[in-house]
C-alpha cells in the first residue's frame, strides 16, 4: 500500500502542471482581458488606445502568452501566489477570508448529509416495499432531481421572507458576537446543502444494501444464530459500504472548492463565489490559483477513496505486492 | 418404527408456501420424514422439487414472500422437545437453535462467506454467541476446529480472509464454522456441487467423519445419485413437493419402487458401461409450480399412467421401513419378489 501511495504522489505533481496549463490556455482563449473588464463601460469611450496598452504593459498583459504562464508558474512554486488583477489584493488573504468561510458550511453539511443519507438508505432497504420505504425512494428522487439553486430559493422565500425565521443570506450579522450568532445563518445554506448530499447517498446506500442483503453470506450468518442487527449492519452494511465511501469521497472537493451555486444563491463568502467572480473579471491569478486548489483536492480525494476501499474490502490491493 | 430417543429431528406433513404475485407456489407440499441420530438422511430430487425450501424451513431461514402453512417440525433435544414451526423466525429460541443445534452449510462457498471478515472471526461469531469461552479458548477453539477439518498451518490461515482460499478450503472452513458448537443436526445443503470432484470425495469423508465421532445425524441434500449410494443411510425422494419414495438406503436405491425413482436411477450414466450405453432421461420436464397436475404430480411423465393417478396416491408402508406414493407401486414391487425368489 506504501508503495501504491507513493506512485500516485509521483504522478501528482506532473498532472498538476499539465492541468494548471490547460486551465491557462483556456482563460486566454476566452475574449478579453483582465484590463477591459477593469474599465467601467460608461469611461469606456474616453480612453485611448495607447491609455489601454499603458495597463496592459503595467499589468504585464503585453507579452506571450507562454513567457506570462512561465512568470507565474515560477513564482507559484516559490509560493507567490501573486496579487488579485481585479481588487490588487494579495490572493493569499482572499484565500484566508474565504477557505474557512467554505469549510465551515461544507463540512457541516457532508457531515450530517453522510450520517442520515447512510441511515435513511439502510432503513429503506431493510423496510423495503414499506410505506417508510416509498415515501423515503419518493422523497429521494425529489432531492436528487430538483436543482438546488431552486430548493435555495424555495427555502429562502419559506423560512427567511415568510416566515422570518432565519436570515436570508450572507454568513456574519453586523451584530455579531460569539460563534452561536453564526449559527442562524449556516442553518439554511447547509441544510439545503446536505439535503441534495443525504438523497445521493440515501438512494446509493439503499441499493447498495439490497444488493449486499440478497447475498448468501447473509443467510449464512443468518443460520449461525446471529441477532438480525448484527446480520443486517455488521454482515450487511460493512460490505454494503465500499460504494457508498467512493461516493462520499468523491464530494471531499466539495469542502475546499465549495457549493457555487449554494455560494451564490446564500451570498455565502466562500470559494465558490470568489471563483464565479475571479472568471468573471478575468482576473488569471486568482482563477489559476483556485482552480489549481480543486484540482489538489479531487487528486487527494481520490487518493483517499482508494486507501479507505482498501481497508473496508480485504479483497481489494492496491499496486502489485 | 424407530427407536423414539434414537430421532433428532421429525418433520410431519410439512407445507411451505410461497406467494408471489398474487400466486401460491406450494414449494413444499406435505411433506414427513424423521432424521436419525448419527445417520445420514439423503433428499434427493430434480432442481426446484422443494428439497432446499425444506432445509430452509427447518432452519427457519425462509424468504419473506414464504411461511409455513401446516405441519410440524419437531426437534429434539435432550429430553425436551422443540416444536420449530412454532419458535418466532428471528426470535432468540430460534436463533439459540441454529448455528448451535442446527447448522446448516451451503451450496456455493465462494458466496456463502462474507468477503469482509477473516475465516477466523466467522467462526469465533458462532462460538461466541453460543457458549461461554473467552477471548482466548475462542481463538484456540477456532483453529483447532481449522485442524480438524485438514486445513494446513491453521494459525495462520485463521487470519486470512476467504478470497485467499480455494473453493474446497473454503467448504471445509464452512463445515468448520457449522460444527463449530457440536450441533445435533448439519443440514448440508448441496454441499459439493461447486466443487470439484477430488475435492467433493475429501468433504464427504470429513461429514462421515463428524457424523461418527458427534453423533451427528445429517440431512444431505443432493441430486447427485452417486453421492447418495456412497453415503446415505436413510433416502428421501422428493418430486415437486412431495416425498415419493423414502425408505434406507438399500431399499431405495437396490428396490427402487415409485416409477419416478427407477426413472432417476436409470437416468444416470455408469462408469465403465462405455460410451454406447444406455441413458433413459426421463420424459417432458417438471411441470409448471403454478399449474400443477392434478393427482400424481408425476403422473403426466409417467410410463404407466392410468385414470387412477388423477387421484393424489397417499403414502405406503411397502415393509418397515420402505415408503411409497404410488396406486400402483404393488406390480413393480412384486417383480422384485419374483427377482429375489427366482
Amino acid at each position: 500500500m506504501t508503495t501504491y501511495i507513493a506512485q500516485r504522489l509521483i504522478i501528482f505533481f506532473p498532472m498538476l502542471l499539465v492541468i494548471s496549463f490547460l486551465v491557462y490556455s483556456g482563460l486566454e482563449l476566452s475574449p478579453g482581458d483582465a484590463v477591459s473588464h477593469m474599465i467601467s463601460p460608461e469611461l469606456a469611450s474616453t480612453i485611448t488606445a495607447e491609455q489601454l496598452d499603458a495597463m496592459r504593459e503595467a499589468y504585464g498583459l503585453n507579452q506571450s502568452f507562454i513567457t506570462r504562464y512561465w512568470i507565474w508558474l515560477t513564482s507559484m512554486v516559490q509560493g507567490d501566489m501573486g496579487y488579485s488583477m481585479a481588487g490588487g489584493v494579495a490572493i493569499s488573504e482572499i484565500m484566508i477570508k474565504t477557505v474557512p468561510a467554505t469549510l465551515e458550511l461544507s463540512m457541516v453539511a457532508l457531515f450530517f448529509s453522510t450520517i442520515l443519507g447512510c441511515s435513511l438508505g439502510v432503513i429503506s432497504a431493510l423496510k423495503r416495499g414499506s410505506g417508510t420505504d416509498n415515501s423515503l425512494t419518493v422523497a429521494g428522487m425529489a432531492g436528487v432531481s430538483i436543482p438546488e439553486f431552486f430548493f435555495g430559493l424555495v427555502a429562502i422565500l419559506l423560512f427567511a421572507i415568510e416566515l422570518k425565521w432565519l436570515p436570508v443570506g450572507g454568513r456574519l450579522m453586523p451584530h455579531y458576537e460569539t460563534v452561536w450568532d453564526r449559527i442562524p445563518n449556516i442553518v439554511l445554506p447547509s441544510l439545503v446543502l446536505a439535503l441534495m448530499m443525504t438523497a445521493g447517498a440515501m438512494r446509493y446506500a439503499r441499493s447498495s444494501m439490497l444488493d449486499v442483503l440478497a447475498r448468501e453470506f447473509i443467510t449464512t450468518a443468518r443460520s449461525k444464530g446471529m441477532p438480525e442487527w448484527r446480520v443486517n449492519i455488521l454482515h450487511g452494511f460493512r460490505v454494503a459500504l465500499t460504494p457508498v465511501v467512493v461516493l462520499i469521497g468523491f464530494r471531499l472537493p466539495l469542502l475546499i472548492g465549495g457549493s457555487t451555486i449554494i455560494e451564490q444563491v446564500y451570498q455565502w463568502p466562500g470559494i465558490g463565489s470568489m471563483f464565479i467572480r475571479s472568471v468573471r473579471a478575468s482576473d488569471y491569478p486568482l482563477v489559476m490559483t483556485i482552480s489549481l486548489m480543486y484540482v489538489f483536492v479531487v487528486l487527494t480525494a481520490s487518493l483517499i477513496i482508494d486507501v479507505l476501499t482498501a481497508l473496508i474490502d480485504p479483497r481489494v490491493r492496491l499496486g502489485k505486492e | 418404527m424407530t427407536d423414539k430417543n434414537k430421532i433428532a429431528l421429525s418433520v410431519k406433513n410439512l407445507k411451505t408456501f410461497f406467494y408471489t404475485n398474487n400466486r401460491c407456489n406450494k414449494a413444499v407440499n406435505g411433506v414427513s420424514f424423521d432424521v436419525e441420530k448419527g445417520k445420514t438422511l439423503c433428499i434427493v430430487g430434480e432442481s426446484g422439487c422443494g428439497k432446499s425450501v425444506t432445509a430452509a424451513t427447518i432452519m427457519q431461514l425462509l424468504p419473506t414472500l414464504s411461511r409455513i402453512e401446516e405441519g410440524e417440525i419437531i426437534f429434539r433435544k435432550d429430553d425436551k422437545t422443540i416444536n420449530i414451526e412454532k419458535l418466532e423466525k428471528n426470535g432468540k429460541e430460534m436463533r439459540n437453535i441454529r448455528g448451535s443445534d442446527i447448522a446448516m452449510i451451503f451450496q456455493d462457498p465462494m458466496t456463502a462467506l462474507n468477503p469482509v471478515y477473516t475465516v477466523g472471526f466467522q467462526i469465533s461469531e458462532n462460538l461466541k454467541y453460543h457458549t461461554n469461552l473467552n477471548r482466548k479458548e475462542i481463538r484456540e477453539k477456532s483453529i483447532s476446529l481449522l485442524n480438524d477439518m485438514g486445513i494446513p498451518l491453521p494459525e495462520k490461515r485463521v487470519d486470512e480472509y476467504p478470497h485467499s482460499y480455494s473453493g474446497g478450503m473454503r467448504q471445509r472452513a464452512m463445515i468448520a464454522m457449522a460444527m463449530a458448537c457440536n450441533p445435533k443436526i448439519l443440514i448440508a445443503d448441496e454441499p459439493t456441487t461447486a466443487l470439484d470432484v477430488t475435492i467433493q470425495a475429501q468433504i464427504f469423508e470429513l461429514m462421515e467423519k463428524l457424523k461418527e465421532e458427534n453423533d451427528t445425524a445429517i440431512i444431505l441434500i443432493t441430486h447427485d445419485m452417486g453421492v447418495v449410494a456412497e453415503l446415505a443411510d436413510n433416502v428421501a425422494v422428493m418430486y415437486m413437493g412431495n416425498i415419493v419414495e423414502a425408505g434406507t438406503a438399500d431399499d431405495v436405491l437396490r428396490r427402487p419402487t415409485h416409477p419416478y425413482t427407477k426413472a432417476l436411477l436409470e437416468s444416470v450414466p455408469v462408469l465403465g458401461r462405455g460410451k454406447n450405453q444406455d441413458i433413459n432421461p426421463i420424459k417432458g420436464s417438471t411441470p409448471d409450480p403454478y399449474n400443477r397436475p392434478v393427482g400424481c404430480q408425476f403422473a403426466p411423465r409417467c410410463n404407466w399412467q392410468t385414470e387412477s393417478c388423477d387421484v393424489m396416491p397417499e403414502i405406503t408402508q411397502i415393509n418397515k421401513t420402505h415408503q411409497i406414493r404410488c396406486h400402483k407401486y404393488e406390480q413393480f414391487f412384486e417383480k422384485y419378489d419374483e427377482k429375489r425368489n427366482s
